[in-house]
C-alpha cells in the first residue's frame, strides 16, 4: 500500500496541475476554511436541510457567484480552461438522490471528511470507512455499472443556450446567487460543544 | 483570535482559493473531493488500475484529489487545535442528540451506511458537492445544477422523514 501512496505522489508531480507541494498548499487552505467557517460540522451541513443553519447555502452562494465571475474571466483572459462535468443522466440524477441521503444523515461532505476526522470525529471516521466501501463497491461493478449510467447529454453551461450573451447570462446568475445569499435569514444552531471555554 | 468566521468571508475565501486552483497560477483545474475518496478507496482495498478499469479512468484525477485531500486534512488539524480550539474525540454531534437520538451505535451505523451512499452516489453521479456544485456551479454547468436540485431537494426530505419534528420555540 506505501508503494501506492507513493506512486499516488509521483502521478500529481507530473501530471501538470501544479507541483505536489503546490497541491497540498490548495488543500491545506481548503481544510482551513472549512474547518474555520465550520462547514466540517453535522449542524451545518445536515442542519441547513433540516432547518436549524442556514450558514452552507449562504456561504455556497457567495462562493459560487464571485467564482462564476471570476472564472468567466479567467477563461476570457485566457488564463483557464472550462472542465465541465458531463450529464449522463441516469448516474447523475440517482447518484445525486443517494448522495443526498447520505449527506442529511452524515452530515459531512467528502470535502469535509478529513478535515472532520481531523477535528476528533469518530462517527465521520466511520462514514468514512462507509465511503471507502462505497467507492470500492463502485469501482469493482463499475463495468456492470457503467452501461445504464447514460444518456449522454454532454456539459453544457448555462451561457451556452444564450450565446450572444454568455457575460450577461453569468452576471445575472451571480447577482441572484449573492442577493439570495444576503437575503436568507440568518440561523444559527450554537453548538455549546464549540463555545465552552467561553461560556 | 475569532473562533470561526462568517459565512461571508468564509464564501470570499473560498472563492479566493478556487480562483488560484482553477487558472494557470495554481493548478489549473477546478477543486474536487470525491473522485479522491475514491481513489483512496482503490488504494485501501489494492483494486489497482492495471485490473479494474475504474481505477485507471480516475486515476490522474483521483490523485491529485487524494493528495489535496491529504493538505485539507493537515488545515483542518490545524485550524481546529489552533483557531477553532474544537479539537477532541466526539462520538455524536449535538444536533443529532436533540433531533434524532443519544446512541453511539445508532450514529455509528448510520455514518457507515450515510458514508456509502455519499460516495457511491457521487461517483455515479460523476462529482460531489464540491465537483458538481461549487466547481460545476462556478462554471454554470448544467450537471452541477441538475446535482445539486436533486441532491439538496432529496436531502430536504429525507431530512423531514429521518429526523424528529423541530422544536418551534427557540428561533425569533
Amino acid at each position: 500500500m506505501i508503494d501506492k501512496i507513493v506512486a499516488m505522489f509521483h502521478i500529481v508531480a507530473n501530471e501538470g496541475h501544479g507541483s505536489v507541494f503546490v497541491v497540498l498548499i490548495i488543500g491545506f487552505f481548503f481544510g482551513a476554511i472549512i474547518a474555520y467557517s465550520r462547514l466540517d460540522k453535522f449542524e451545518k451541513m445536515a442542519g441547513f436541510m433540516i432547518f436549524e443553519d442556514t450558514l452552507v447555502p449562504r456561504m455556497a452562494m457567495t462562493t459560487v457567484a464571485l467564482s462564476s465571475v471570476g472564472f468567466y474571466f479567467l477563461v476570457h483572459f485566457g488564463y483557464a480552461t472550462f472542465a465541465v462535468k458531463p450529464i449522463l443522466l441516469t448516474g447523475l440524477v440517482l447518484g445525486a438522490f443517494l448522495f443526498g441521503i447520505g449527506l442529511v444523515i452524515l452530515g459531512k461532505c467528502p470535502s469535509a471528511f478529513f478535515v472532520s476526522v481531523s477535528e476528533g470525529r469518530v462517527d465521520t471516521f466511520v462514514g468514512v470507512l462507509g465511503g471507502m466501501v462505497g467507492g470500492a463497491v463502485f469501482t469493482y461493478f463499475y463495468p456492470n455499472i457503467k452501461v445504464w449510467m447514460g444518456p449522454d447529454l454532454g456539459t453544457p453551461q448555462l451561457f451556452d443556450y444564450f450565446i450572444n450573451h454568455s457575460l450577461l447570462v453569468v452576471l445575472i446568475f451571480s447577482t441572484i446567487l449573492l442577493i439570495t445569499a444576503y437575503f436568507l435569514p440568518t440561523i444559527e444552531f450554537r453548538d455549546p460543544a464549540d463555545f465552552k471555554e467561553k461560556e | 483570535m475569532p473562533r470561526q468566521i462568517p459565512w461571508w468571508i468564509g464564501g470570499i475565501a473560498m472563492s479566493l482559493l478556487f480562483y488560484f486552483s482553477f487558472s494557470s497560477f495554481g493548478a489549473n483545474r477546478p477543486i474536487g473531493a470525491s473522485t479522491g475518496v475514491a481513489y483512496l478507496s482503490t488504494i485501501l482495498f489494492g483494486l489497482d488500475a492495471e485490473h479494474y478499469e475504474y481505477t485507471a479512468q480516475i486515476e490522474k484525477s483521483g490523485a491529485w484529489e487524494g493528495v489535496m485531500l491529504i493538505g485539507a486534512f493537515f488545515g483542518g488539524l490545524f485550524t481546529s487545535i489552533f483557531l477553532t480550539k474544537s479539537f477532541h474525540i466526539s462520538f455524536i454531534p449535538t444536533l443529532w442528540k436533540k433531533r434524532k437520538n443519544s446512541s453511539v451505535k445508532s450514529r455509528i451505523f448510520w455514518s457507515f451506511i450515510a458514508g456509502f451512499l455519499l460516495v457511491f452516489g457521487a461517483r455515479l453521479a460523476g462529482g460531489c458537492n464540491a465537483g458538481h456544485i461549487l466547481s460545476g456551479g462556478s462554471q454554470l454547468a448544467v450537471s452541477g445544477i441538475i446535482f445539486a436540485i436533486v441532491a439538496l431537494g432529496t436531502g430536504v426530505v429525507v431530512g423531514r422523514f429521518f429526523y424528529k419534528a423541530k422544536e418551534c420555540k427557540d428561533d425569533r
